[in-house]
Protein backbone atom coordinates (compact mmCIF):
# COMPACT_ATOMS: atom_id res chain seq x y z
CA UNK A 1 0.00 0.00 0.00
CA UNK A 2 2.69 2.64 0.95
CA UNK A 3 4.69 1.42 -1.85
CA UNK A 4 1.96 2.01 -4.40
CA UNK A 5 1.35 5.58 -3.12
CA UNK A 6 5.06 6.34 -3.34
CA UNK A 7 4.87 5.19 -7.32
CA UNK A 8 2.25 7.37 -7.94
CA UNK A 9 3.50 10.84 -5.70
CA UNK A 10 6.93 10.12 -8.15
CA UNK A 11 4.84 9.79 -11.66
CA UNK A 12 2.41 12.68 -10.71
CA UNK A 13 5.38 14.88 -10.01
CA UNK A 14 7.10 14.03 -13.05
CA UNK A 15 3.97 14.49 -14.75
CA UNK A 16 3.95 18.03 -13.51
CA UNK A 17 7.32 18.49 -13.90
CA UNK A 18 7.64 17.65 -17.74
CA UNK A 19 4.01 20.16 -18.26
CA UNK A 20 5.92 22.74 -16.12
CA UNK A 21 9.05 22.64 -18.20
CA UNK A 22 6.46 22.72 -21.45
CA UNK A 23 5.37 25.73 -19.95
CA UNK A 24 7.88 27.42 -19.44
CA UNK A 25 9.38 26.51 -23.04
CA UNK A 26 6.27 27.66 -24.59
CA UNK A 27 6.47 30.93 -22.87
CA UNK A 28 9.99 31.87 -23.59
CA UNK A 29 9.70 31.09 -27.26
CA UNK A 30 6.57 33.41 -27.30
CA UNK A 31 9.16 36.18 -25.24
CA UNK A 32 11.48 35.90 -28.62
CA UNK A 33 8.88 36.28 -30.90
CA UNK A 34 7.55 39.39 -29.27
CA UNK A 35 11.16 40.85 -29.16
CA UNK A 36 11.60 40.27 -32.97
CA UNK A 37 8.30 41.57 -33.94
CA UNK A 38 9.60 44.62 -31.85
CA UNK A 39 13.26 45.09 -33.47
CA UNK A 40 12.32 45.66 -36.88
CA UNK A 41 10.08 48.26 -38.43
CA UNK A 42 9.87 46.74 -41.52
CA UNK A 43 8.10 43.69 -40.06
CA UNK A 44 4.99 45.79 -39.51
CA UNK A 45 5.34 47.52 -43.35
CA UNK A 46 3.37 47.14 -45.97
CA UNK A 47 3.73 46.32 -49.36
CA UNK A 48 4.10 49.90 -51.08
CA UNK A 49 6.05 50.79 -48.02
CA UNK A 50 8.54 48.23 -48.30
CA UNK A 51 9.30 49.08 -51.75
CA UNK A 52 10.16 52.33 -51.40
CA UNK A 53 12.59 51.12 -48.41
CA UNK A 54 14.08 48.34 -51.07
CA UNK A 55 14.40 51.50 -53.68
CA UNK A 56 15.92 53.66 -51.03
CA UNK A 57 18.44 51.38 -50.05
CA UNK A 58 19.38 50.28 -53.29
CA UNK A 59 19.84 53.96 -54.19
CA UNK A 60 21.70 54.27 -50.94
CA UNK A 61 23.95 51.49 -52.16
CA UNK A 62 24.73 51.64 -55.55
CA UNK A 63 25.84 55.49 -54.88
CA UNK A 64 27.98 54.25 -52.27
CA UNK A 65 29.73 51.86 -54.66
CA UNK A 66 30.07 54.10 -57.21
CA UNK A 67 31.83 56.41 -54.66
CA UNK A 68 34.03 53.83 -53.47
CA UNK A 69 35.48 52.93 -56.97
CA UNK A 70 35.74 56.72 -57.61
CA UNK A 71 38.02 56.87 -54.51
CA UNK A 72 39.63 53.62 -55.19
CA UNK A 73 41.01 54.70 -58.74
CA UNK A 74 42.39 57.70 -56.94
CA UNK A 75 44.00 56.04 -54.20
CA UNK A 76 45.86 53.71 -56.97
CA UNK A 77 46.46 57.39 -59.32
CA UNK A 78 48.49 58.65 -56.35
CA UNK A 79 50.26 55.46 -55.87
CA UNK A 80 51.50 55.06 -59.62
CA UNK A 81 52.36 58.47 -59.92
CA UNK A 82 54.65 59.22 -56.64
CA UNK A 83 57.36 59.59 -58.71
CA UNK A 84 55.95 62.30 -60.45
CA UNK A 85 55.44 65.89 -58.99
CA UNK A 86 53.61 66.92 -61.95
CA UNK A 87 50.83 63.96 -62.01
CA UNK A 88 50.43 64.73 -58.37
CA UNK A 89 50.28 67.89 -59.17
CA UNK A 90 47.17 66.88 -61.58
CA UNK A 91 45.16 64.88 -59.07
CA UNK A 92 45.56 67.06 -56.04
CA UNK A 93 43.82 70.09 -58.56
CA UNK A 94 41.35 67.67 -59.61
CA UNK A 95 40.51 66.75 -56.01
CA UNK A 96 40.63 70.63 -55.01
CA UNK A 97 37.98 71.56 -57.69
CA UNK A 98 35.43 68.90 -56.67
CA UNK A 99 36.09 70.41 -53.02
CA UNK A 100 35.61 73.75 -54.58
CA UNK A 101 32.59 73.07 -56.67
CA UNK A 102 30.99 71.98 -53.63
CA UNK A 103 31.86 74.73 -51.62
CA UNK A 104 30.47 76.88 -54.40
CA UNK A 105 33.78 78.66 -55.19
CA UNK A 106 33.12 77.73 -58.59
CA UNK A 107 31.01 78.80 -61.75
CA UNK A 108 28.54 76.66 -62.24
CA UNK A 109 26.11 75.33 -65.40
CA UNK A 110 23.51 73.39 -65.91
CA UNK A 111 19.91 73.07 -67.30
CA UNK A 112 17.79 74.31 -63.98
CA UNK A 113 15.20 76.68 -63.27
CA UNK A 114 14.78 80.20 -63.05
CA UNK A 115 12.29 81.93 -60.14
CA UNK A 116 11.18 85.55 -60.16
CA UNK A 117 9.45 87.12 -57.64
CA UNK A 118 7.92 90.95 -58.09
CA UNK A 119 6.52 93.07 -55.50
CA UNK A 120 3.33 94.31 -56.11
CA UNK A 121 1.89 97.43 -56.20
CA UNK A 122 -1.32 96.13 -54.00
CA UNK A 123 -0.86 97.19 -50.67
CA UNK A 124 -3.37 94.23 -48.99
CA UNK A 125 -0.60 91.81 -50.64
CA UNK A 126 2.25 90.80 -48.15
CA UNK A 127 5.58 91.83 -49.19
CA UNK A 128 7.90 88.87 -49.79
CA UNK A 129 10.30 88.38 -46.98
CA UNK A 130 13.14 86.13 -45.91
CA UNK A 131 10.89 83.40 -45.08
CA UNK A 132 9.38 82.96 -47.95
CA UNK A 133 13.08 82.78 -49.65
CA UNK A 134 14.68 80.61 -46.99
CA UNK A 135 11.54 78.01 -47.62
CA UNK A 136 11.74 78.05 -51.26
CA UNK A 137 15.77 77.37 -50.89
CA UNK A 138 14.61 74.46 -48.32
CA UNK A 139 11.92 72.94 -50.99
CA UNK A 140 15.00 73.68 -54.01
CA UNK A 141 17.36 71.84 -52.12
CA UNK A 142 14.84 68.67 -51.24
CA UNK A 143 14.09 68.43 -54.74
CA UNK A 144 17.98 67.82 -55.70
CA UNK A 145 18.64 70.93 -56.56
CA UNK A 146 22.93 71.51 -57.06
CA UNK A 147 23.13 75.09 -56.99
CA UNK A 148 21.42 77.85 -56.05
CA UNK A 149 21.65 81.84 -56.14
CA UNK A 150 19.50 84.75 -55.01
CA UNK A 151 19.90 88.00 -57.53
CA UNK A 152 24.02 85.97 -58.26
CA UNK A 153 23.95 85.83 -54.45
CA UNK A 154 25.05 82.21 -54.41
CA UNK A 155 23.74 80.28 -51.64
CA UNK A 156 26.56 78.24 -49.81
CA UNK A 157 26.56 75.96 -46.68
CA UNK A 158 26.28 78.45 -44.10
CA UNK A 159 24.28 81.27 -46.29
CA UNK A 160 21.76 83.18 -44.07
CA UNK A 161 18.70 84.77 -45.55
CA UNK A 162 17.22 87.97 -42.83
CA UNK A 163 15.14 90.70 -43.17
CA UNK A 164 16.31 93.81 -41.66
CA UNK A 165 13.69 96.01 -39.90
CA UNK A 166 11.24 94.27 -42.04
CA UNK A 167 12.16 96.65 -45.04
CA UNK A 168 15.08 94.43 -47.11
CA UNK A 169 16.66 91.38 -46.83
CA UNK A 170 20.50 90.02 -47.11
CA UNK A 171 21.78 87.41 -48.58
CA UNK A 172 24.88 86.19 -47.29
CA UNK A 173 25.28 89.64 -45.14
CA UNK A 174 24.94 91.18 -48.86
CA UNK A 175 21.44 93.42 -49.75
CA UNK A 176 19.35 92.58 -52.00
CA UNK A 177 16.68 94.37 -53.79
CA UNK A 178 13.56 93.21 -55.51
CA UNK A 179 12.58 91.08 -58.26
CA UNK A 180 14.26 88.70 -56.80
CA UNK A 181 15.83 86.09 -59.23
CA UNK A 182 16.61 82.86 -57.81
CA UNK A 183 18.34 80.25 -60.21
CA UNK A 184 19.05 76.59 -59.49
CA UNK A 185 20.21 74.23 -61.31
CA UNK A 186 19.11 70.26 -60.59
CA UNK A 187 16.46 68.00 -62.57
CA UNK A 188 13.80 70.81 -63.89
CA UNK A 189 10.66 69.19 -63.15
CA UNK A 190 11.26 67.68 -59.78
CA UNK A 191 12.35 71.12 -58.61
CA UNK A 192 9.22 72.79 -60.90
CA UNK A 193 6.79 69.91 -59.01
CA UNK A 194 7.80 70.75 -55.60
CA UNK A 195 7.21 74.70 -55.87
CA UNK A 196 4.01 75.13 -58.07
CA UNK A 197 2.67 71.34 -56.92
CA UNK A 198 -0.27 71.85 -54.47
CA UNK A 199 1.17 73.16 -50.61
CA UNK A 200 4.57 74.22 -52.83
CA UNK A 201 5.58 77.41 -51.46
CA UNK A 202 5.29 78.83 -55.18
CA UNK A 203 1.93 77.65 -55.14
CA UNK A 204 0.97 78.97 -51.84
CA UNK A 205 2.32 82.60 -52.78
CA UNK A 206 0.22 82.52 -55.62
CA UNK A 207 -2.34 81.77 -53.29
CA UNK A 208 -2.36 84.98 -51.76
CA UNK A 209 -1.78 87.15 -54.91
CA UNK A 210 2.11 87.35 -55.12
CA UNK A 211 3.24 88.05 -58.46
CA UNK A 212 5.84 84.42 -58.99
CA UNK A 213 6.68 82.51 -62.16
CA UNK A 214 8.86 79.59 -62.94
CA UNK A 215 10.62 79.45 -66.26
CA UNK A 216 12.76 76.26 -66.70
CA UNK A 217 16.01 77.42 -68.56
CA UNK A 218 18.33 74.61 -70.49
CA UNK A 219 21.73 76.62 -70.08
CA UNK A 220 21.75 78.32 -66.72
CA UNK A 221 24.93 79.96 -65.40
CA UNK A 222 25.45 80.54 -61.28
CA UNK A 223 28.09 82.54 -60.29
CA UNK A 224 30.33 80.81 -57.98
CA UNK A 225 30.50 82.98 -54.35
CA UNK A 226 32.47 86.04 -54.72
CA UNK A 227 34.23 86.07 -51.23
CA UNK A 228 36.62 84.05 -48.78
CA UNK A 229 35.01 81.39 -46.89
CA UNK A 230 36.64 81.79 -43.56
CA UNK A 231 36.32 79.30 -40.69
CA UNK A 232 37.71 80.44 -37.57
CA UNK A 233 36.29 77.71 -34.78
CA UNK A 234 35.92 74.40 -36.58
CA UNK A 235 38.56 71.86 -35.90
CA UNK B 1 -2.37 17.10 4.36
CA UNK B 2 1.40 17.62 2.63
CA UNK B 3 -0.07 16.01 -0.42
CA UNK B 4 -2.02 18.32 -0.42
CA UNK B 5 -0.35 21.56 -0.43
CA UNK B 6 1.84 19.97 -2.75
CA UNK B 7 -1.28 19.77 -5.11
CA UNK B 8 -2.12 23.55 -4.00
CA UNK B 9 1.27 25.14 -5.07
CA UNK B 10 1.84 23.42 -8.65
CA UNK B 11 -1.82 23.78 -9.23
CA UNK B 12 -1.23 27.88 -8.53
CA UNK B 13 1.48 27.47 -10.48
CA UNK B 14 0.23 25.73 -13.60
CA UNK B 15 -2.25 28.68 -13.47
CA UNK B 16 -0.11 31.60 -13.15
CA UNK B 17 1.64 29.88 -16.19
CA UNK B 18 -1.06 29.31 -18.37
CA UNK B 19 -1.86 32.93 -17.57
CA UNK B 20 1.14 34.22 -18.72
CA UNK B 21 1.11 32.12 -21.98
CA UNK B 22 -2.35 33.74 -22.72
CA UNK B 23 -1.02 37.44 -22.00
CA UNK B 24 1.80 36.51 -24.54
CA UNK B 25 -0.20 35.05 -27.19
CA UNK B 26 -2.95 37.92 -26.75
CA UNK B 27 0.02 40.28 -27.51
CA UNK B 28 1.84 38.63 -30.24
CA UNK B 29 -1.50 38.27 -31.98
CA UNK B 30 -2.31 42.23 -31.32
CA UNK B 31 1.63 43.23 -32.99
CA UNK B 32 0.94 41.04 -35.90
CA UNK B 33 -2.61 41.96 -36.59
CA UNK B 34 -1.56 44.53 -38.72
CA UNK B 35 0.99 42.37 -40.44
CA UNK B 36 -0.14 40.52 -43.28
CA UNK B 37 2.42 37.43 -43.77
CA UNK B 38 2.07 37.15 -47.12
CA UNK B 39 4.91 35.29 -49.47
CA UNK B 40 5.56 38.76 -51.59
CA UNK B 41 5.93 40.83 -48.43
CA UNK B 42 8.22 38.24 -46.88
CA UNK B 43 10.33 38.07 -49.64
CA UNK B 44 10.37 42.06 -50.16
CA UNK B 45 11.13 41.92 -46.29
CA UNK B 46 14.13 39.67 -46.62
CA UNK B 47 15.50 41.89 -49.78
CA UNK B 48 15.31 45.33 -48.01
CA UNK B 49 17.38 43.55 -45.10
CA UNK B 50 19.97 42.21 -48.11
CA UNK B 51 20.68 45.52 -49.64
CA UNK B 52 20.85 47.42 -46.16
CA UNK B 53 23.52 44.96 -45.11
CA UNK B 54 25.42 45.73 -48.82
CA UNK B 55 25.01 49.12 -48.17
CA UNK B 56 26.51 49.26 -44.73
CA UNK B 57 29.59 47.28 -45.22
CA UNK B 58 30.05 49.17 -48.57
CA UNK B 59 29.93 52.13 -46.68
CA UNK B 60 32.80 51.10 -44.11
CA UNK B 61 34.87 49.82 -46.69
CA UNK B 62 34.40 53.55 -48.59
CA UNK B 63 35.07 55.17 -45.34
CA UNK B 64 38.48 52.83 -44.94
CA UNK B 65 39.08 53.61 -48.45
CA UNK B 66 38.33 57.69 -47.80
CA UNK B 67 40.72 57.25 -44.47
CA UNK B 68 43.58 55.86 -47.13
CA UNK B 69 43.17 58.35 -49.78
CA UNK B 70 44.05 60.89 -47.23
CA UNK B 71 46.52 59.13 -46.08
CA UNK B 72 48.12 59.05 -50.21
CA UNK B 73 47.51 62.20 -50.76
CA UNK B 74 49.42 63.17 -47.36
CA UNK B 75 52.17 61.27 -48.81
CA UNK B 76 52.23 62.25 -52.31
CA UNK B 77 51.82 65.77 -51.20
CA UNK B 78 54.86 66.11 -48.08
CA UNK B 79 57.80 67.13 -50.13
CA UNK B 80 56.46 69.64 -52.02
CA UNK B 81 54.97 73.04 -50.29
CA UNK B 82 52.50 74.53 -52.96
CA UNK B 83 50.81 71.01 -52.57
CA UNK B 84 50.86 70.29 -49.37
CA UNK B 85 48.74 73.98 -48.80
CA UNK B 86 46.21 72.63 -50.95
CA UNK B 87 46.16 69.38 -49.79
CA UNK B 88 45.60 71.74 -46.80
CA UNK B 89 42.78 73.40 -48.39
CA UNK B 90 40.98 70.06 -49.63
CA UNK B 91 41.04 68.94 -46.02
CA UNK B 92 39.58 71.84 -45.08
CA UNK B 93 37.14 72.05 -47.40
CA UNK B 94 36.19 69.32 -46.68
CA UNK B 95 35.40 70.45 -43.28
CA UNK B 96 33.29 72.87 -44.70
CA UNK B 97 31.24 71.42 -46.67
CA UNK B 98 30.24 68.47 -43.68
CA UNK B 99 32.44 65.25 -45.36
CA UNK B 100 34.25 64.99 -42.18
CA UNK B 101 34.11 65.08 -38.48
CA UNK B 102 34.54 68.59 -36.59
CA UNK B 103 34.86 70.18 -32.72
CA UNK B 104 34.91 73.11 -31.85
CA UNK B 105 33.16 75.96 -29.45
CA UNK B 106 29.47 76.69 -29.91
CA UNK B 107 25.79 76.03 -28.62
CA UNK B 108 23.30 73.51 -28.46
CA UNK B 109 20.25 74.35 -29.13
CA UNK B 110 17.12 71.95 -27.93
CA UNK B 111 14.14 72.52 -28.77
CA UNK B 112 11.13 70.51 -27.45
CA UNK B 113 7.39 69.72 -28.03
CA UNK B 114 4.94 71.93 -25.18
CA UNK B 115 3.97 69.88 -21.91
CA UNK B 116 0.91 71.01 -21.94
CA UNK B 117 -2.05 69.06 -22.52
CA UNK B 118 -3.54 68.73 -26.01
CA UNK B 119 -6.70 69.20 -25.10
CA UNK B 120 -5.92 72.36 -23.43
CA UNK B 121 -5.58 74.70 -26.55
CA UNK B 122 -7.71 75.39 -28.83
CA UNK B 123 -4.94 74.30 -31.86
CA UNK B 124 -2.73 71.14 -30.61
CA UNK B 125 -0.78 71.56 -33.63
CA UNK B 126 0.52 74.69 -32.30
CA UNK B 127 2.09 72.71 -28.89
CA UNK B 128 4.39 70.78 -31.57
CA UNK B 129 7.76 72.14 -32.99
CA UNK B 130 7.66 72.09 -36.75
CA UNK B 131 10.07 71.80 -39.61
CA UNK B 132 9.63 75.82 -40.27
CA UNK B 133 10.59 76.64 -36.57
CA UNK B 134 13.98 74.13 -36.92
CA UNK B 135 14.68 75.94 -40.29
CA UNK B 136 14.22 79.16 -38.97
CA UNK B 137 16.69 78.64 -35.91
CA UNK B 138 19.09 77.11 -38.22
CA UNK B 139 18.89 79.98 -40.38
CA UNK B 140 19.74 82.16 -37.23
CA UNK B 141 22.12 80.31 -36.32
CA UNK B 142 24.07 80.62 -39.78
CA UNK B 143 23.31 84.51 -39.43
CA UNK B 144 25.00 84.58 -35.85
CA UNK B 145 27.78 83.07 -38.11
CA UNK B 146 27.43 79.46 -37.19
CA UNK B 147 30.21 77.02 -39.15
CA UNK B 148 29.13 73.89 -38.71
CA UNK B 149 25.65 72.75 -37.69
CA UNK B 150 24.21 69.52 -37.36
CA UNK B 151 20.46 67.80 -36.29
CA UNK B 152 19.95 65.06 -33.79
CA UNK B 153 23.28 63.76 -35.55
CA UNK B 154 22.54 64.73 -39.10
CA UNK B 155 24.76 67.42 -40.01
CA UNK B 156 23.89 69.70 -42.59
CA UNK B 157 25.54 69.97 -45.95
CA UNK B 158 25.04 72.22 -48.76
CA UNK B 159 22.32 69.66 -50.30
CA UNK B 160 20.34 69.26 -46.48
CA UNK B 161 17.01 69.92 -46.56
CA UNK B 162 14.20 69.65 -43.66
CA UNK B 163 11.12 69.10 -44.47
CA UNK B 164 8.04 67.55 -42.91
CA UNK B 165 6.58 63.89 -42.36
CA UNK B 166 3.89 64.02 -40.08
CA UNK B 167 4.96 64.46 -36.63
CA UNK B 168 8.84 63.46 -37.48
CA UNK B 169 11.14 65.90 -39.99
CA UNK B 170 13.29 64.40 -42.57
CA UNK B 171 16.51 65.45 -42.76
CA UNK B 172 19.23 64.23 -45.09
CA UNK B 173 16.84 61.51 -46.23
CA UNK B 174 16.45 60.81 -42.09
CA UNK B 175 13.86 60.60 -40.04
CA UNK B 176 14.38 61.99 -36.92
CA UNK B 177 11.85 63.06 -33.96
CA UNK B 178 11.41 65.74 -31.31
CA UNK B 179 13.46 66.70 -29.21
CA UNK B 180 15.13 68.29 -31.34
CA UNK B 181 19.01 68.83 -30.52
CA UNK B 182 20.71 71.34 -32.99
CA UNK B 183 24.58 71.76 -32.21
CA UNK B 184 26.09 74.70 -33.66
CA UNK B 185 29.93 75.28 -33.74
CA UNK B 186 30.81 79.11 -33.51
CA UNK B 187 31.78 81.74 -31.74
CA UNK B 188 29.21 80.68 -28.44
CA UNK B 189 28.59 84.44 -27.18
CA UNK B 190 27.49 85.33 -31.08
CA UNK B 191 25.51 82.20 -31.47
CA UNK B 192 23.87 82.86 -28.12
CA UNK B 193 22.26 85.61 -29.42
CA UNK B 194 19.46 83.76 -30.32
CA UNK B 195 18.42 83.67 -26.87
CA UNK B 196 17.59 87.44 -27.54
CA UNK B 197 14.62 89.12 -26.67
CA UNK B 198 12.40 89.14 -29.63
CA UNK B 199 14.37 86.40 -30.92
CA UNK B 200 13.11 82.84 -32.23
CA UNK B 201 13.76 81.33 -29.57
CA UNK B 202 11.66 83.75 -27.19
CA UNK B 203 8.80 83.77 -29.47
CA UNK B 204 8.92 79.75 -29.25
CA UNK B 205 8.94 80.10 -25.67
CA UNK B 206 5.90 82.31 -25.34
CA UNK B 207 4.05 79.68 -27.74
CA UNK B 208 4.88 77.26 -24.73
CA UNK B 209 7.39 75.35 -26.32
CA UNK B 210 10.89 73.83 -24.93
CA UNK B 211 13.28 76.00 -26.09
CA UNK B 212 16.94 75.88 -24.47
CA UNK B 213 20.36 77.04 -25.46
CA UNK B 214 23.72 76.11 -23.83
CA UNK B 215 26.74 76.94 -24.47
CA UNK B 216 29.62 74.46 -24.52
CA UNK B 217 33.36 75.02 -25.29
CA UNK B 218 33.81 71.27 -26.72
CA UNK B 219 31.76 70.55 -29.34
CA UNK B 220 31.32 67.67 -31.58
CA UNK B 221 29.84 67.63 -35.04
CA UNK B 222 29.25 64.15 -37.19
CA UNK B 223 30.28 64.34 -40.73
CA UNK B 224 27.70 63.58 -43.60
CA UNK B 225 26.90 59.81 -43.96
CA UNK B 226 25.22 60.38 -47.03
CA UNK B 227 26.87 61.10 -50.24
CA UNK B 228 27.03 64.35 -52.28
CA UNK B 229 27.59 63.49 -56.19
CA UNK B 230 26.29 66.44 -58.55
CA UNK B 231 25.07 65.39 -62.16
CA UNK B 232 23.50 68.67 -63.71
CA UNK B 233 26.10 71.46 -62.20
CA UNK B 234 28.90 71.44 -64.26
CA UNK B 235 32.17 73.88 -63.24
CA UNK B 236 32.86 76.24 -65.86
CA UNK B 237 35.52 78.57 -66.34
Amino acid sequence: MKKKMKKGKITMIVTIGIVCFILALVMSMQFKIVNETDITSIENMRESELRAELANWKSKYEETNQQYEEVTAKIEEYKNNKQSNDETEKLVNEELEQVNQLLGKTDVQGEGIEITLRETDNEEISRITSDDLVLIINTLKGAGAEAISINDERIINMSDIVDINGSFIKVNGQRILAPYILKAIGNQSYMESALIGNGGPIDEMKKIGQDVSVQKVNKLKIEKYNKDIKMKYIQ
Amino acid sequence: MNKKIISIVLGIMCFTLTLGICIQVRTVKNSNSTVSQNYEENNLRAEVLKYKEKYENKYRELEKAQEQLEQERQNSTQNNESLEKKEEEIKQGNKMIGLSEVTGPGVIVTLSDSKQEASSVLNPSSLLVHDADVLSVINELKNAGAEAISINGQRLVPTSSISCGGNIIDINGEKVGAPFEIKAIGLPEQLSALSRQGGYLEILKNASIGAELKKSNNITIPKYTGIISYQYAQTVE
